[in-house]
């Protein structure tokens, strides 16, 4: 697998709604501009082979940086896929949706739901929001958020960026009533 | 690949003040911290010999200037609010980089939003308030290399970067994109402090002492 690049993005918000947040929300995303696995192969039938080489070695990479770069508990994540214009979206949906990729994060974050996701595909320097959700119970409203993410100078076509984020609190100023309310 | 040293799970106190009216941090009205990283480990496919990681650290504050006439005296704001905000960013690389000695080159920018001058982007990173703290906190000497712009939230802006205390040094000549998805509102400024750890991934395009003496007499086909 091929890294060309590593991004971290850290947000802070200080306030919100003109008042101010205590503690500060962070939100994290750490991205990874890697070569597609199957660039350059026509249609694939079978992907197990690039999943096997990239998926769980991007998780590897991605996780403990992410849960470094947030700098504290996790209690919201989630991750991203955005392909290059020559690959099928399908391609980052092989690398980001299996155990082996998941796992890594879920691990690092002593989470246990599914991870949300974005699948894109687009140009290098498009703009990508990335879903976060609560790490045990993904019912919990307060922690429903997403980060706006745009890198650059990627992907070129023949890459794939796969990204994580993650998120010390619920959002900013959150106050809508639980989910059981409406039950 | 390179470690990436981040923040620090301690929430440093100016930023907790940061909202204290009648603080100078108070006076900054932080909104929002952006930080911002990149480590190259590529480059087309091999690997740079002198790795480098670069970060923009940005704030985004209220325009202290909102509504004030082009003749408006902007000096008692950048007193007050760019001190401050050296200090918050200049942290963030620091401790992102792993440290002022690592750091080697450094830019700055501003983003004013659409409801202001683009002077009031001038006054905040254009004078000592500023400028010299920046430079002080990175351990510098260099003149820091700039761009300004005023913007609808979600623009990218190019900052360029040069040596702290080689400025001409030609292999330290690159830049990072800042973007701030929700900023600046109208009457909000997302200012801008950059660094980088190294020159560019490749860098092989002489310097001034290697430079010939190229004239405009090249055109006429003369060698240089």
């Amino acid at each position: 697998m091929n890294v060309r690049k590593i991004v971290t993005l850290v947000e802070e918000t200080l306030t919100e709604g003109g008042r101010p947040v205590e503690p500060n929300a962070r939100v994290a995303v750490v991205a990874a501009v890697i070569e597609n696995p199957w660039r350059g192969q026509g249609f694939v039938e079978d992907l197990t082979a690039g999943i096997d080489e990239a998926a769980s070695r991007v998780g590897e990479v991605l996780a403990p940086r992410v849960v470094k770069a947030l700098g504290g508990t996790v209690e919201a994540y989630g991750k991203a896929a955005i392909v290059g214009l020559d690959g099928e979206i399908e391609h980052g949906s092989a690398l980001i949706h299996t155990l082996k990729f998941g796992d890594h994060f879920r691990n690092a974050a002593n989470a246990t739901t599914l991870l949300p996701a974005v699948e894109k595909r687009g140009p290098a320097g498009v703009t990508f929001d990335i879903p976060l959700k609560h790490v045990t119970d993904a019912t919990i409203r307060s922690h429903h958020q997403s980060i706006e993410v745009r890198l650059a100078d990627a992907p070129h076509p023949g890459e794939i960026v796969i990204a994580l984020a993650a998120a010390s609190q619920g959002r900013p100023q959150q106050r809508l009533a639980p989910l059981s309310t409406e039950q | 690949m390179g470690s990436l040293e981040l923040f620090s799970k301690k929430v440093k106190p100016l930023l907790t003040n940061s909202t204290t009216a009648g603080s100078a941090e108070g006076a900054a009205g932080i909104r929002k911290i952006v930080y911002y990283q990149e480590e190259i480990l590529l480059e087309n496919g091999t690997q740079p010999p002198v790795p480098a990681l670069r970060a923009t650290a940005a704030a985004v504050i209220p325009n202290p200037w909102i509504g004030t006439a082009p003749d408006k005296d902007l000096a008692e704001e950048s007193r007050t609010v760019a001190p401050p905000i050296a200090q918050i960013l200049t942290d963030r690389l620091i401790e992102g980089l792993g440290g002022a000695d690592r750091i080697e080159a450094f830019g700055k920018a501003a983003i004013v939003g659409t409801a202001g001058e683009i002077e009031h982007a001038g006054a905040l990173i254009h004078t000592p308030y500023f400028g010299n703290l920046v430079r002080e906190f990175l351990e510098g000497s260099s003149i820091i290399c700039f761009a300004d712009d005023r913007a609808e939230a979600g623009q990218p802006l190019v900052v360029p970067m040069w040596h702290k205390t080689e400025a001409a040094t030609r292999s330290h000549y690159q830049t990072i994109t800042a973007r701030i998805s929700d900023g600046p509102r109208p009457d909000e400024i997302v200012v801008v402090a950059a660094a980088s750890t190294g020159p560019r991934p490749h860098a092989r395009i002489g310097d001034r002492t290697t430079d010939p003496a190229v004239t405009s007499r090249i055109l006429e086909g003369a060698s240089a």
